[in-house]
């Protein structure tokens, strides 16, 4: 019956006008686009974010100017106040792990790139998919309107524990109308990604073109398959976790908040609930979502350094398993995040033995990658480059998480900069570095032109040496017993160590400003690159076969069908070193 | 290729589901007057439940007359998270028994 | 089996050179041989019912907990909700008759079933309330009650309240799709997907009424 496809994808006309094209358009390269400058406006927000937090740590007397114009009981006279730096640091967690690490790589580049890798006209449901964007867009108003009420965005962290933040104002600045709205901004993005979610798992199984296999799938779309499978299961909890706390700060309930709470000598008037039980519900979540962030950029790694070693990817079959393996053990370990919280320490014990489990498949992939390089001819184009400074951030963030994982290790150092330099090392970096990596890569096929190879290396060296010497530092700190989520280091014991903060504040605005550099190549390269050709990378996936910057409907109305695999490379073509994936069955001739 | 499957569950069928579906409501309404511990009624009633969920998956949403790969991706994926969920009780009962102590 | 050229899904009808046995997996084919927004509305499903079991198990963590649960729910209380378990399997029912005759063709019959079951959502959602008030009316709250720990009206409204959004949302549903089919705009399949979903609303139902309801049956 014909109606399958045509009821999987409307077979809508190209569509006419600025708005319809632009805006509110249902085709999913201008959505993936959409979501990807999201991605932008909301990194930039939070690294500014993290410069003003950084600065304040270690020249806490520095007035930053216009700082009171946006609050002025925040930053009276310029200089940050212990609470707003509290709600400065949320803000930046927020609207990096949720507007930032789960938009641009499976949203922005999936969105973008994996109907038109699978074959496909468009994703299964574009409307559906256009209303997942919108509503993403209405989270993010949502959270950057807690910068411009009137106490600012709530002090309690992007993991927004309870009571602190389900006792409302009593308890600081940002807990009342600020709370609500980053529970209402959060709600409203798990709705978001769960209809994308679902958008992505209906695509990839049901509208692969002929001959398109799961195991001839680039493992970009099964990394995003496996993304979208895991925000399918857990934005659900985070979901009902943000109503129960909305609800326990605005309808009385205490499903968190315990009875005889005391806070500034009020009695909260609670009873019955267990902050524990956020945490549970959060970090089951919480888990998953760090998964989220990493997965899309594994999948992307593999298929740039297979591109650019024109070697195809080492143990194809064993990193499918090994991204499966650790979606599936990513939902047993988020105890490891409370270790110290009173929980169960049986519980503690049982999650920090999966914890390790899971570092398994992430070495193994890590080891088929480098097997991967070995022996290429290596291109080293700006994408490239990002994909093996992936391998190293990667590696170098992942081992920290080893010693995180051991209850009898994290007594000393959760709470600490170990964690913030772990975190920041796989998430602020090593998904970043997938995102950049993504970009240099996809930018030719999504605006037809080329970015600039030059500044490219630039800004990789620069910020391949920064992020080390942002983050590397942390761990020592870490270590030395420095906590986070600290506005001030009066201690005693943490003068020494100041310099180091020193070194790392110098390094994040320096770093910083290199990026200036990316987001001059990449809005400068939009309208004035160089035109790009259909497959500037002499890649094999179906994207390039197609028009940069391809027609609406991808292929032109035409079915290709597949009969080679995603990284026949390195072969004898006529000529060519590659074989593309809809190229006739039986080439090359010669192999 | 086969669309919708032709095979599907007749009026017969379906009625019975309803009516077994009315019959253990009405057996777990009296099961809830019997004087159990908290925990037994609570095991026997989710067993019951469970079952009447796994009627109306089957037949009024048609599961059992799909293609068996859509069960085993839908159902064990589901089962697995809420497994997994329980872990959250061992908190719960200590919270419990910490509770009884101070009282 | 469709052999049009271009569309997806002839994979068996196509001749190949290789003689490796294609499976529903390869491409260019549905592989649960169900229409793309079955497929979808089952996947929702999944997620609302994480999200159903989330708030459940955080009822069941805070009751397990508390010492003082009250059971309030006299016999009245628990035969109301017994009829309105037994409105919503029935409104089930009625839906799969709806889907029946759509498939068959037959609109008119099952615009009648759905308008049928739309009611059904209707008068659950009545009785509901009226229960709702009568609880509101003795002072139960989210935040207090006459009986125990205040977390009994909380859990209480935010299960049955979300599950009640649900049942009105998928009404409205309903309604919009038996508006469409009947106006030829939407297809058996949309009756069919309509119909996971409100089936899952009742499912989740089953789940409620013991735990919420029973588990709090005031004994003799």
């Amino acid at each position: 019956m014909a109606e399958h496809l045509s009821e999987a994808v409307h077979h809508h006309a190209p569509p006419q006008g600025f708005i319809r094209k632009y805006v509110f358009s249902l085709d999913h390269k201008v959505i993936g686009i959409q979501y990807y400058f999201l991605a932008i406006l909301s990194v930039m927000v939070g690294m500014v974010l993290s410069w003003l937090v950084r600065i304040h740590l270690v020249w806490p007397k520095v007035a930053i100017p216009g700082l009171q114009a946006l609050s002025a009981a925040g930053a009276p006279g310029g200089i940050i106040t212990p609470e707003y730096y509290l709600s400065l640091m949320t803000l930046h967690g927020t609207l990096m792990v949720f507007f930032v690490l789960t938009t641009a790589p499976q949203a922005g580049f999936g969105n973008y790139a994996l109907p038109i890798q699978i074959g496909a006209e468009d994703m299964a449901f574009p409307r559906l998919n256009m209303l997942s964007f919108w509503t993403t867009f209405l989270g993010l108003v949502c959270l950057l309107a807690t910068l411009f009420v009137k106490d600012g965005p709530p002090i309690s962290g992007w993991t927004a524990y309870p009571p602190l933040s389900a006792v409302g104002s009593d308890a600081g600045p940002g807990l009342g109308l600020g709370q609500d709205l980053w529970g209402i901004s959060i709600a409203i993005f798990c709705v978001g990604s769960l209809l994308g979610a679902l958008n992505f798992i209906v695509t990839t199984v049901d509208l692969r073109c002929k001959g398109m296999g799961l195991m001839r799938m680039p493992l970009t779309v099964w990394a995003w398959l496996i993304t979208a499978i895991l925000s399918l299961l857990s934005f659900a909890v985070l979901f009902a976790a943000c109503v129960l706390l909305i609800l326990d700060k605005n309808a009385g309930t205490s499903f968190f908040v315990p009875a005889g709470l005391l806070v500034n000598e009020k009695l909260q008037p609670h009873s019955g609930g267990s902050p524990l039980l956020w945490q549970h519900l959060f970090w089951f979540f919480g888990h998953p979502e760090v998964y989220i962030a990493i997965v899309p950029g594994f999948g992307v790694i593999s298929h740039i350094l297979s591109t650019f070693a024109r070697k195809p990817v080492l143990g194809y079959k064993v990193i499918v398993g090994c991204l499966l393996s650790i979606g599936f053990l990513s939902f047993m370990v988020w105890g490891h995040h409370m270790f110290v919280s009173g929980m169960s320490p049986y519980s503690g014990f049982l999650f920090s033995i999966p914890t390790l489990i899971i570092t398994l498949p992430a070495t193994i992939v890590s080891l088929l990658w480098l097997g991967t390089v070995f022996g290429g001819r290596l291109r080293f184009t700006t994408a490239m480059l990002f994909a093996l400074g992936f391998i190293s951030v990667f590696v170098t963030g992942g081992l920290g998480g080893m010693f995180l994982a051991q209850p009898s290790l994290d007594i000393f150092l959760h709470g600490t900069y170990f964690v913030v330099g772990h975190f920041h090392m796989v998430m602020g970096v090593a998904a970043i570095f997938g995102m950049f990596a993504g970009t240099y890569f996809w930018f030719p096929k999504m605006f037809g032109r080329m970015m600039n190879e030059k500044i490219g290396k630039i800004h990789f060296i620069f910020t391949f040496i920064g992020v080390y010497c942002i983050f590397m530092p942390m761990h020592f700190l870490g270590l030395e017993g420095n906590p986070r989520r600290y506005a001030s280091f009066v201690n005693e014991f943490l003068q020494p160590l100041l310099p180091v903060h020193e070194f790392i504040t110098i390094a994040a605005l320096a770093t910083g400003a290199v990026q200036l550099l990316f987001f001059f190549n990449l809005f400068w390269s939009i309208f004035k690159g160089p035109k790009a050709a259909e497959n500037p990378w002499e890649a094999t996936s179906l994207e390039w076969t197609v028009p940069s910057p391809p027609p609406f409907d991808n292929f032109g109305g035409k079915h290709p069908v597949v009969s080679h695999g995603p990284y026949e490379y390195g072969v004898d073509n006529n000529g060519k070193d590659y074989v593309m994936q809809s190229d006739p069955a039986g080439q090359p001739a010669s192999s | 290729m086969h669309m919708e499957n032709t095979e599907t569950a007749g009026f017969k069928v379906i009625f019975s589901v309803w009516f077994g579906l009315l019959g253990l409501t009405v057996c777990e309404v009296f099961l809830a007057y019997r004087a159990l511990p908290l925990v037994t009624m609570f095991v026997i009633l989710m067993i019951l439940s469970v079952f009447k969920a796994a009627l109306i998956i089957a037949y009024f949403m048609h599961l059992r007359y799909e293609q068996p790969s859509l069960f085993v991706t839908l159902i064990p994926a589901f089962i697995f998270v809420i497994g997994m969920m329980t872990v959250i009780f061992a908190d719960s009962s200590r919270l419990s028994h910490m509770r009884s102590l101070i009282q | 089996m469709s052999s049009s050229s271009d569309v997806v899904g002839g994979v068996h009808g196509q001749a190949e050179s290789t003689t490796a046995k294609l499976s529903f997996w390869d491409g260019g084919s549905l592989p649960y041989s169900i229409p793309s927004k079955k497929l979808g509305m089952w996947l929702f499903i999944v997620s609302d019912a994480i999200t159903f079991s989330a708030v459940i198990f955080a009822y069941g963590y805070l009751r397990l907990a508390a010492p003082d649960w009250p059971r309030p729910f006299e016999t009245s209380s628990i035969v109301n909700a017994t009829v309105m378990t037994f409105v919503l399997l029935s409104s089930s029912v009625v839906m799969v008759l709806a889907v029946r005759a759509s498939s068959q063709g037959k609109v008119g019959s099952a615009v009648g079933w759905l308008l049928a079951t739309a009611l059904g959502g209707v008068l659950f959602d009545i009785l509901h309330i009226r229960e709702w008030l009568g609880l509101i009316h003795e002072g139960v709250r989210p935040f207090q009650n006459p009986w125990g720990t205040p977390m009994f009206g909380a859990a209480f409204f935010t299960m049955t309240g979300l599950h009640m959004t649900h049942v009105t949302i998928g009404v409205i549903y309903l309604l919009i799709v038996a508006a469409g089919y009947r106006a030829k705009k939407l297809s058996p399949v949309d009756v069919e997907v309509s119909g996971l979903y409100w089936h899952f609303v009742d499912l989740v139902w089953m789940f409620i009424f013991p735990l919420v309801y029973l588990l709090s049956a005031k004994m003799a």
